[in-house]
């Protein structure tokens, strides 16, 4: 009868042992988003490329769980802190700048908790936080060189939410990258002062139009209204952040597309090994976290195929800085302070 | 013994229509969540999980109970001020607006002061709560919305301006001149160059409201959580509120307005002085709310541009909390408290099962139509009731008169 209860009481142990071994093995990820999940632009990117990390890994071994549209800031620090309290999260993706201050106040009282945020440059000297940016400005001036090839016009509209971030850095690539091929082209550059005012970001691109640009361009989730717009006056159409092309029809030329998985893969195997943060990543052309993607429906011609070409080449050589302004800055930082962030 | 009969009958039949007054809202509140059971089914998700999950997401631990409190500050404050609007016969739709401007004026005077006291004269413990400071952003926030507010009665009062257009107008205005400020004079100066995202830089310490925790357990009851004392501040003066309605001869003015301004004029009450007056308290509680979550919780101004993006929609939401609270203060305290719980409990929801962010807004949405609408039948219920007794009691008289 003891031995019996004895060799219970093993499996019963045993069975628990192989139970938390298995649940140890999961990866979680919770990640908060400023929009919609299907927004074509930068929600979707992380979306897909969680969704494209779990389908690398398997359901067994990845799992995810978002909340989106947390466009208010107050909200989302509601979620990250459920997240981070309730310690079933290895990783916390705070997906949106703004909410760097959140991240900042949580990741010093949860310590044991990995957090990352973007996109921003700063981990503020915390060992816990990653932060992440996308060198949009590459994907931007690659659309911009484009752009000045394909417009009859000579007049190109942008449409751009607030001027910060990867946004700021789209538009000051796409006017470069005109300027790069025929500075008397005029890029129009309107910022609405919002992420997600679709009629407002819709009046910018009926006013370019109005204005005689023949290509629109804009980034972030209020793109919907210009593509529509695009749409219904026939005109070019060059995004950025995730593929766009089953809404802009057969008036798509090139996306930028955000592959968030190349830095996030690599952040899980740091804190598979015991580092949970303290560092700064950065999709570039480069390492293949931004994509460039022709539209299905567009036809480009031999010559344009090898100017694209040409030009991805030369940004990933470093014989186009697509804003040279911004790497001076960053050069003079560089001497300054004798030390940068790595990633 | 006849009359004893009857009064008896009278107080068992008034508890027994307080009970049914109360029925409509549990009905509502039920045929609600059946009506969204249905939403919920449609998207392949578990009703039942879904409601547990926004259970245990407003009221579940000690943290979640604590966000639906810091939820519940701004709708209370804004909730007071619709209330006195409502009252003096006002509807204030710029509890948006006036946030932002209670928000930008109090973090300006914030911030300055949260410089000058590095000067000597100023000088205290490092990071001291500094009492000077948060009064004078809390006086300065709620005169901005009061101002704000003010703008709209002045407008409706003198050149009968419908206030419903001219406060959603201001809402826009304010929403602007927030994005410009932030954008500009007010950006935080480590924010400027490529990343400038609008928002302010931090305030000081000192000029923080500090975190509030109960003496219950040790560590003390809420101690690691965001509640702040302006929820304290949002209860006293609902009370205060109640009693300056109800107590006193200028709420009394107010409240003769809202109800018949004809009536209020022949009695002498200067009629436009009081509307505009409403509307100066009403956006002054607004611009509280703003301020207020600036000191107590986020610590510096911030937006993404949108209208909500700093307001969280509490200028909208406060209305239905002063609705669903009767119009009256101290109704709004327990309406705010159920709202907010409603909206952290549904981010919750979305959290655990993965349904979308417009399902979440549409079951809240139908939460709030149910149970406003039973405001409705309860006021109806009550207006017959009036009615009845006052025709019982000219049978009464009748009846005394013929004998």
């Amino acid at each position: 009868m003891r031995k019996i209860r004895f060799v219970l009481i093993f499996c019963l142990f045993a069975w628990a042992c192989l139970q938390s071994a298995a649940q140890a093995e999961v990866f979680r990820i919770a990640a908060l988003m400023p929009s919609a999940t299907n927004d074509l632009a930068f929600s979707q990117s992380m979306y897909d490329a969680l969704a494209a990390i779990q389908e690398e890994l398997g359901e067994e071994a990845f799992e995810f769980t978002i909340q989106d549209s947390a466009y208010i800031v107050d909200d989302a620090a509601v979620a990250l802190r459920d997240w981070a309290a309730s310690g079933k999260y290895q990783l916390v993706i705070a997906h949106g700048s703004q909410y760097g201050p959140i991240v900042e106040e949580l990741a010093t009282e949860f310590a044991d908790v990995s957090f990352a945020w973007g996109t921003r440059q700063d981990t503020f000297g915390m060992d816990n936080v990653y932060s992440y940016a996308a060198a949009s400005d590459e994907g931007g001036y690659f659309n911009g060189v484009l752009a000045a090839h394909l417009t009859e016009s000579g007049v190109v509209g942008l449409v751009g939410p607030i001027e910060v971030g990867d946004g700021k850095l789209y538009a000051d690539g796409f006017a470069n990258g005109v300027a790069s091929v025929d500075e008397n082209i005029k890029v129009n550059i309107v910022f609405i002062g919002s992420f997600s005012d679709v009629p407002l970001a819709t009046e910018a691109a009926e006013a370019h139009i109005a204005n005689g640009a023949d290509i629109l361009t804009g980034t972030a989730q209020m793109v919907v209204g210009p593509i529509a717009v695009a749409v219904a006056n026939d005109v070019l159409w060059f995004g950025s952040d995730a593929s766009q092309d089953d809404l802009s029809e057969d008036i798509g030329v090139a996306f930028q597309i955000y592959k968030w998985e190349v830095l996030l893969l690599d952040m899980i195997a740091n804190i598979k090994e015991g580092k949970l943060g303290g560092e700064y990543y950065k999709l570039t052309l480069e390492n293949e976290g931004l994509v460039m993607e022709f539209d299905k429906d567009f036809v480009a011609s031999e010559a344009l195929l090898a100017i694209a070409e040409e030009t991805i080449a030369s940004i990933v050589s470093g014989d186009i800085v697509p804003i040279p302004e911004m790497a001076e800055e960053m050069m003079d930082e560089d001497d300054s302070e004798d030390e940068g962030d790595g990633g | 013994m006849n009359k004893v009969a009857g009064l008896t009958q009278l107080a068992i039949s008034s508890r027994f229509s307080r009970l049914i007054d109360f029925s409509p809202v549990v009905i509502a509140l039920l045929l609600a969540l059946v009506v969204s059971s249905v939403l919920l089914l449609a998207l392949s998700a578990d009703p039942i999980a879904a409601y547990s999950a926004m259970l245990e997401g407003a009221i579940g631990t000690e943290n979640a109970t604590a966000e639906t409190l810091v939820k519940a500050t701004p709708l209370l404050f804004v909730g007071i001020g619709i209330t006195i609007a409502f009252r003096g016969g006002m509807i204030n739709i710029g509890g948006e607006g006036q946030m932002i401007a209670g928000a930008l004026a109090g973090t300006t005077i914030a911030l300055v002061l949260g410089d000058l006291r590095i000067a000597p004269e100023f000088a205290k413990e490092k990071g001291a709560f500094d009492l000077i400071i948060v009064t004078l952003s809390l006086i300065g926030g709620f005169l901005a919305g009061a101002l704000y507010g003010g703008l709209a009665g002045f407008l409706k009062a003198y050149f009968d301006v419908n206030e419903i257009l001219s406060t959603i107008m201001l809402n826009q205005i304010a929403v602007q001149m927030m994005n410009f400020l932030l954008n500009g004079i007010l950006l935080d100066p480590a924010e400027a160059g490529f990343n400038n995202i609008p928002k302010t830089a931090r305030l000081v310490t000192a000029a923080q409201l500090p975190r509030l925790s109960l003496p219950i357990g040790d560590p003390f009851l809420f101690a690691r959580t965001r509640l702040h004392w302006g929820l304290i501040i949002a209860i006293a003066l609902a009370v205060i509120i109640y009693i300056f309605l109800w107590r006193t001869s200028l709420g009394y003015r107010i409240r003769a307005v809202g109800e018949n301004q004809r009536a209020a004029s022949f009695a002498g009450i200067n009629v436009k002085r009081q509307m505009m007056f409403s509307m100066f308290l009403a956006g002054g509680f607004a611009g509280l709310a703003g301020v207020v979550q600036v000191l107590g919780l986020q610590y510096r101004l911030q937006t993404d541009g949108s209208p909500a993006g700093f307001t969280g929609a509490a200028g909208f939401n406060g209305i239905v909390a002063a609705l669903f609270g009767g119009l009256n203060p101290i109704g709004a305290i327990p309406a705010a408290a159920f709202f907010g719980g409603l909206l952290v409990g549904a981010q919750k929801m979305q959290r655990e099962l993965g349904t979308p962010a417009s399902l979440i807004t549409a079951v809240n949405g139908l939460i709030v139509v149910f149970v406003v609408s039973s405001e409705i039948f309860i006021q109806q219920r009550s207006k017959r009731r009036v009615s009845v007794a006052e025709q019982a009691e000219d049978e009464e008289e009748k009846a005394k008169d013929d004998g």
